[in-house]
């Protein structure tokens, strides 16, 4: 179960890593980081 | 490189400061408190000792053993139930530091609930710590949850039902005081239970007593619940303390209500079983801004209204109800047990020293009577 639960995190974590480098506009790459950081934190079970 | 990849590798880089920075903070409160037991210490066990099942896990606690040189009776003294319930701790905590049993036997678990030491509440902007103040120094220690941090036991079932058939809110599950008594196959919060029962049996106890907090809005505080086996024991503890003047109120523990302390330690270790709350406004639902002092100086402008609007069960004015106050309340109550224990039941004697007078606790504060901070 907790191998599954890694899995989702980190791959929506590594979406939004792609989506921060892909995107142009800064408001946006700001919203991403914020979001980023709350998957990275549940990533590393830091909840 | 263009401007929004390095507008992106600099937003990256502050994303992994926070990380680093918050996670290393919340992970600090998997850093054990330090206790230092009272010389006269006779074993220092782990619960595990009592079931094996818990070696190695978030669930796994001390138990600090006081033997006397004669014997007599048992009597196990549990703080930490609930986490966010300090006086519970300190108060066991303390007498760890402070006990000399000359007959019979005590055995302390300071922290019952050894994982939900490790986490806060969410939404409740509990703060991580809290300091105690010795004449030597400071000593700080966790403010922790009510239930098993979830990273230790998950997920919830939406409907819990307890091991003694008890339908409850699925988060109860991963609560300690409505989990007994316990079961060797369930989740981790069950098995701490079956754990706590195991011991019962395996080291005598006689009397059991849980140490808890609540809000003063919740009617059973600066209460005494006991199970009705216990009952002329709770009966002449509380008028031991009117003569004190310390007002207990005398609760019998509901024979419908199951999975708590107070009743399943009575009906299934055959113990004397009480629990004991105190009033803390760091607890409640009506306080202001959550704070280190809110839980140490217990004062708060909301509860000292709500007190003049008559929706409290203990006064509250401008004063508060510091945490020596409520852990010298605790004491007050095991000290006027012991006495009790030693008119109604002379030929299993307990008797200890060391412990410092309630007095000294409310005038000095608890920090004169631990351990220097190392």
């Amino acid at each position: 179960m907790q191998i599954l639960y890694h899995f989702i995190v980190a791959y929506l974590s590594v979406s939004l890593l792609v989506y921060l480098f892909r995107e142009k506009r800064l408001r946006w790459q700001i919203s991403t980081a914020i979001v980023l950081v709350m998957f990275l934190l549940r990533l590393f079970l830091i909840k | 490189m263009s401007r929004h990849t390095v507008c992106a590798a600099g937003l990256l880089l502050a994303v992994v400061v926070v990380c680093v920075v918050s996670g290393l903070r919340f992970r600090s409160m998997h850093t054990e408190d330090a206790i230092y037991p009272d010389g006269s210490l006779t074993e220092h066990r782990r619960l595990s000792d009592y079931f094996p099942a818990l070696q190695g896990s978030a669930g796994d606690t001390d138990v600090y053993i006081f033997q006397g040189e004669a014997a007599g009776a048992g009597l196990l003294i549990l703080g930490g139930t609930h986490p966010n319930e300090p006086a519970g701790f300190i108060t066991t905590l303390m007498l760890v530091e402070k006990t000399q049993v000359v007959q019979g036997k005590i055995v302390f678990i300071p922290q019952a609930n050894h994982s939900g030491f490790t986490h806060n509440d969410p939404f409740e902007a509990s703060p991580q710590r809290f300091a105690i103040t010795t004449p030597e120094g400071k000593r700080w220690f966790r403010y922790g949850s009510r239930l098993t941090n979830p990273v230790h036991q998950w997920p919830d079932p939406a409907l819990y039902i307890n091991p003694s058939g008890q339908k409850l809110a699925g988060a109860e599950m991963r609560n300690l005081n409505r989990n007994y008594p316990g079961s060797r196959t369930g989740g981790l919060t069950q098995q701490v239970a079956h754990a706590v029962m195991e011991l019962m049996r395996e080291e005598g106890i006689d009397v059991a007593v849980d140490l808890h907090e609540a809000a003063p809005e919740y009617p059973v505080v600066n209460a005494l619940v006991f199970h009705e086996n216990s009952a002329e024991l709770a009966a002449v503890t509380v008028m031991g303390l009117e003569m004190t003047d310390l007002s207990f109120r005398l609760e019998e523990s509901p024979r419908n209500l199951r999975g708590l302390s107070h009743r399943e330690w009575g009906d299934h270790a055959g113990v004397f079983a009480f629990l004991f709350e105190t009033a803390n406004a760091s607890h409640g639902r009506l306080k202001g801004r959550p704070s280190t002092a809110l839980i140490t100086e217990g004062q708060d402008q909301y509860y000292v209204k709500a007190a003049r609007l008559g929706l409290l069960f203990v006064p509250f004015d401008e004063k508060g109800i510091p945490l020596r106050g409520r852990v010298a309340r605790h004491v007050a109550a095991l000290q006027a047990l012991l006495s009790s224990w030693a008119e109604l039941y002379p030929l299993k004697p307990l008797e200890v020293q060391g412990w410092p007078s309630a007095e000294a606790i409310a005038a000095a504060g608890v920090g004169p009577f631990l351990h220097p901070p190392n």
